[in-house]
């Protein structure tokens, strides 16, 4: 034993030298791109800035370079440089192209402007495009032609400029998919990260929204925006966010799901600490109570921290809908979350250890529907909630049209058939479908979450009974009193308790109520809306003098 | 200092009801019955002064030493070796009150729930519940119990307003039936319990106002009182002294009485959920004392080792009862003088006294 810990020992002290002796970020990087080439600025020789461009794009054949000379000086050579197919083409031609090669000339009459004023005159009067910028460094130019720019490169000047002229096939704002509502916006976010901010712009048309950018992967170099409201977003947690976020280093970010796993508080928890919407009404919502939403590039899911437990069991509408239906759904939506989590484990409880709870009358059905199954109530159990996981996983990836067809097998076959022939008792089957219609309720996020802990009270359930189903609610729950997501507790407010922030959990307040943000999210201004704006009709109003 | 989190006052005022009630809440009526009849309300109001003066105690040890707890000012205010002494002692009684609230903890699911299983699997589920939650620190495990304690108590007061149709209240009369002996007699085993408050000292240093520790104590001393009045009141109002003394757990079989409109029958499974979550809630608190304690009484500057040992420990100290007849017994016979005259009243008071002749004091010198 001794030896074998020793070993142990020897081989976990091996493997940290080795993680010294080559940092593989290093290593990794080098093969990327070597720095040599990259970190020089551009040479005021135009053949010779494009045999280096040409010499780190080698083997791209989507890369263009197109060199033309200049409509007043033929002397004046320029380079176009960008990606076939990130570029609009109507605007690189009509608006680069031809300005610099023909209607230059007409507009100043035939005067000769001097190789040394050529970038000058093609920066103020050549180019008409309404975004431009210059660079005197090959970093740049790779990267703003990577990102879809367009670079123009002027013989004997050591600057480039970069035309904002992107343009690409992008799928057009939709229906949002994942989170559907009935009154509310229908706009969802796409997979481009400009149109996704100005989804959030157009709806807070402040200057205190501030969005910041950053670029993280190193092979994929994926932008991602950091957007809060200033006045109003906790300091403390976005700096924190940026902390956590330049910290990560890693080859691809193909999507914010890489993010949320490299920035989370609890990675080894089942419950998510950071949300994740693709509504823009909702990550509008979230930051002025206080957020701080994280957009990246390429997809159309936006994250938001932190992130409490009861987010979940919030949606978009409960704020558009009148506060007493959502208060009353808000009650269903808890009822169920407790039913995804505990129902498997109590039925299994009760009926192989607790007979007594039930009422004589049920108890009785429910031991004539087991009398014939073959199995004892775990693994039939066990048996139906893995083949409603099967049945529910296959629906989501099947093509939509056969989607049909698993729900008439499932319902059918698996349902009715199994019941007939005996293989499970109808309450047996009446309870899967009731937990997962339940878990369905909640947010996707979260019903994950307790899918897979429903399985584990089941196990406990069946080994130990109601003792058994109480002791693993009460690990759930003291774990999730340990968590945090960015420094807030998961279970504020109701845990730690803030009484005020209370109006928005189980109950929401009518809006002419909700005078204040989430304390502990928000940071220093706290007021939401002005007392008083309770509407009345007019005799009951107080009469306001002269 | 071993532990960094704080807590806030309403937090502490449940983790003292914690410390207490739970496991009160169902076996002490019926002792207390036994004794002093339908007089058991006296027994326990004069149990609550003794609790608030227990409060005070160690509460005003407390403000002489406000970082300190028990463990550290013992050896501040008596020296090094006979703190040492007086903090073995305690961190055996720890240890013990933990062993007997796991023990009442395990026999009410094997008496009304599984007569099968062994004792030990109880045992066993509740150290790792518990010890789960006290690994993880004073904050969490004070989160934990602000989650459960106003669900537990509010079931509990909800299940008792719907007795009320079978209320006589001829069943309170005649009060002082049986004299004023009788009703200190069962006063003596709820003291006994309410002075288990001596241990808040272990949380005082950690409260983020310690200023309001007088009122967290007092305040949570009269919530017990007030709670355990009024089960005793209506388990005698349901049954009478006769029936109540007779069971073990009568406050089960009051809930286990609840029948209304042939619909709202076998409550009592809601009371078995809310002995146990509460139960996790005061083996947890007693447990985080006697880790903190022993950490702090080895000198340690972290507890969480601590954590698997004591476990192994109390699992073993869980042994030394046979059954919850001789449980209840002990309680009834030993434990007040036991745990009241030495450890809540007895030491504590030896404490102050010394500390006040050698006139040391905390910052407030």
């Amino acid at each position: 034993m001794v030896g074998l810990g020793k070993a142990i020992k020897r081989l976990l002290r091996r493997g940290v030298k080795d993680g010294q002796s080559d940092n593989p970020i290093k290593k990794f990087r080098g093969t990327i791109l070597s720095s040599s080439s990259v970190d020089v600025p551009l040479s005021s020789d135009l053949e010779t800035n494009l045999q280096r461009l040409k010499s780190i794009f080698d083997k791209c054949s989507d890369v263009v370079f197109r060199e033309f000379v200049f409509a007043q000086n033929e002397q004046v050579k320029l380079a176009l440089i960008y990606i076939d197919g990130m570029v609009d083409k109507v605007q690189v031609s009509d608006q680069i192209m031809r300005a610099l090669a023909l209607e230059v000339a007409m507009a100043t009459g035939g005067q000769k402007i001097t190789k040394a004023h050529a970038l000058e005159f093609i920066r103020e009067r050549g180019l008409c495009i309404n975004q431009i910028s210059e660079t005197g460094k090959t970093q740049d130019v790779i990267h703003a032609i990577l990102s879809g720019d367009t670079v123009l490169l002027v013989d004997g000047h050591t600057t480039a400029i970069i035309n904002g002229v992107r343009g690409w096939e992008a799928r057009a704002i939709t229906e949002s998919q994942a989170e559907s509502t009935v009154r509310g916006p229908r706009e969802s976010f796409v997979e481009t990260l400009r149109v996704n901010t100005s989804l959030i712009r157009r709806k807070i048309k402040s200057p205190a929204l501030k969005i910041e950018t950053l670029r993280l992967g190193e092979v994929t170099d994926t932008d991602v925006a950091i957007a809060y409201v200033e006045s109003i977003a906790n300091e403390k947690v976005v700096a924190e966010v940026k902390t956590r976020l330049k910290k990560i280093r890693v080859d691809g970010i193909l999507e914010s799901g890489y993010i949320e796993e490299l920035i989370e508080d609890n990675p080894w928890s089942f419950f998510p600490t950071v949300n994740a919407t693709e509504r823009p009404d909702r990550v509008a919502g979230m930051l002025l109570e206080g957020r701080v939403a994280i957009l990246v590039d390429g997809t159309p899911f936006v994250m938001t921290v932190p992130s409490l437990f009861v987010e979940y069991l919030q949606s978009p509408e409960d704020y558009y809908e009148r506060f007493l239906f959502v208060s009353a759904v808000r009650l269903i939506r808890l009822l169920s979350l407790v039913l995804s989590l505990v129902l498997p484990g109590l039925y299994i409880a009760i009926v192989s250890f607790h007979h007594e709870l039930l009422p004589t009358a049920l108890l009785l059905s429910v031991a004539a529907q087991r009398e014939g199954v073959p199995y004892p109530v775990l693994v039939e159990m066990l048996v139906m909630e893995v083949l409603f996981e099967v049945l529910r996983e296959a629906g989501l990836r099947l093509p939509r049209p056969l989607g049909q067809a698993i729900s008439i097998v499932g319902a059918l076959v698996i349902g009715e058939a199994a019941v007939r022939a005996g293989l499970v008792a109808a309450a047996t089957v009446i309870v899967v479908a009731l937990t997962g219609i339940g878990s369905f309720v909640l947010s996707y996020r979260v019903s994950i979450a307790f899918r897979l802990l429903r399985f584990v009270l089941i196990l406990l359930s069946a080994a130990l009974g109601l003792m058994g189903l109480t002791s693993g609610m009460a690990v759930i729950m003291i774990h999730l009193c340990t968590l945090r997501s960015f420094g807030i507790p998961y279970l504020s407010p109701m845990i730690p308790l803030t009484t005020t922030d209370l109006k928005d959990v189980v109950v929401r307040a009518p809006w002419w109520a909700m005078f204040t943000r989430p304390r502990l999210i928000a940071g220093r201004r706290q007021t939401r809306l002005e007392p008083g704006l309770k509407p009345a009709s007019p005799e009951a109003r107080p009469k306001v003098e002269g | 200092m071993p532990e960094k989190g704080k807590i806030d006052t309403k937090q502490a005022i449940m983790l003292s009801i914690c410390l207490i009630l739970p496991t009160a809440m169902l076996s002490v009526p019926a002792v207390i019955i036994r004794h002093a009849r339908q007089d058991a309300w006296i027994s326990l109001i004069l149990s609550i002064f003794i609790g608030l003066l227990v409060a005070r105690l160690i509460v005003s040890l407390s403000f002489r030493f406000p970082d300190k707890t028990l463990f550290q000012y013992s050896e501040e205010i008596l020296g090094r070796v006979p703190g040492k002494i007086v903090g073995l002692l305690y961190l055996w009684w720890v240890l013990h009150s933990n062993a007997i609230a796991i023990d009442e903890f395990a026999s009410l699911p094997c008496v009304a729930l599984m007569p099968d299983t062994p004792f030990v699997a109880f045992f066993i589920i509740a150290i790792v519940v518990a010890g789960y939650a006290v690994r993880n620190g004073l904050e969490v495990l004070s989160r934990y119990i602000e989650l459960i304690t106003p669900i537990g108590l509010g079931l509990m007061v909800s299940l008792f307003c719907l007795l009320t149709t079978k209320v006589k209240f001829e069943r309170l009369l005649p009060v002082f039936d049986k004299g004023l002996v009788s009703i200190v007699k069962g006063a003596a085993m709820p003291s006994g319990w309410m002075g288990e408050i001596v241990l808040f000292s272990m949380f005082i240093p950690y409260l983020n106002k310690p200023r309001e520790a007088c009122r967290v104590a007092v305040l949570s001393i009269l919530i017990i009182g007030i709670f355990m009045v009024s089960v005793t009141v209506g388990i005698l109002l349901v049954f009478g002294p006769d029936v109540s003394s007779s069971w073990i757990f009568p406050v089960f079989m009051a809930i286990r009485a609840i029948s209304i409109a042939n619909f709202l029958e076998r409550v009592e499974s809601v009371v078995i959920g809310i002995w146990v979550f509460m139960g996790f809630a005061k083996i947890g608190v007693l447990y985080y004392a006697a880790v903190l304690g022993s950490a702090q009484w080895l000198g340690l500057k972290d507890y969480r080792p601590l954590v698997a040992p004591v476990g192994i420990v109390l699992l073993g100290l869980a042994f030394l009862c046979p059954n919850i007849i001789d449980l209840l017994d002990f309680l009834a016979r030993a434990f007040p003088p036991y745990a009241l005259i030495v450890f809540e009243l007895g030491i504590p008071l030896i404490l102050l006294g010394a500390s006040l002749i050698r006139g040391r004091r905390g910052e407030s010198s």
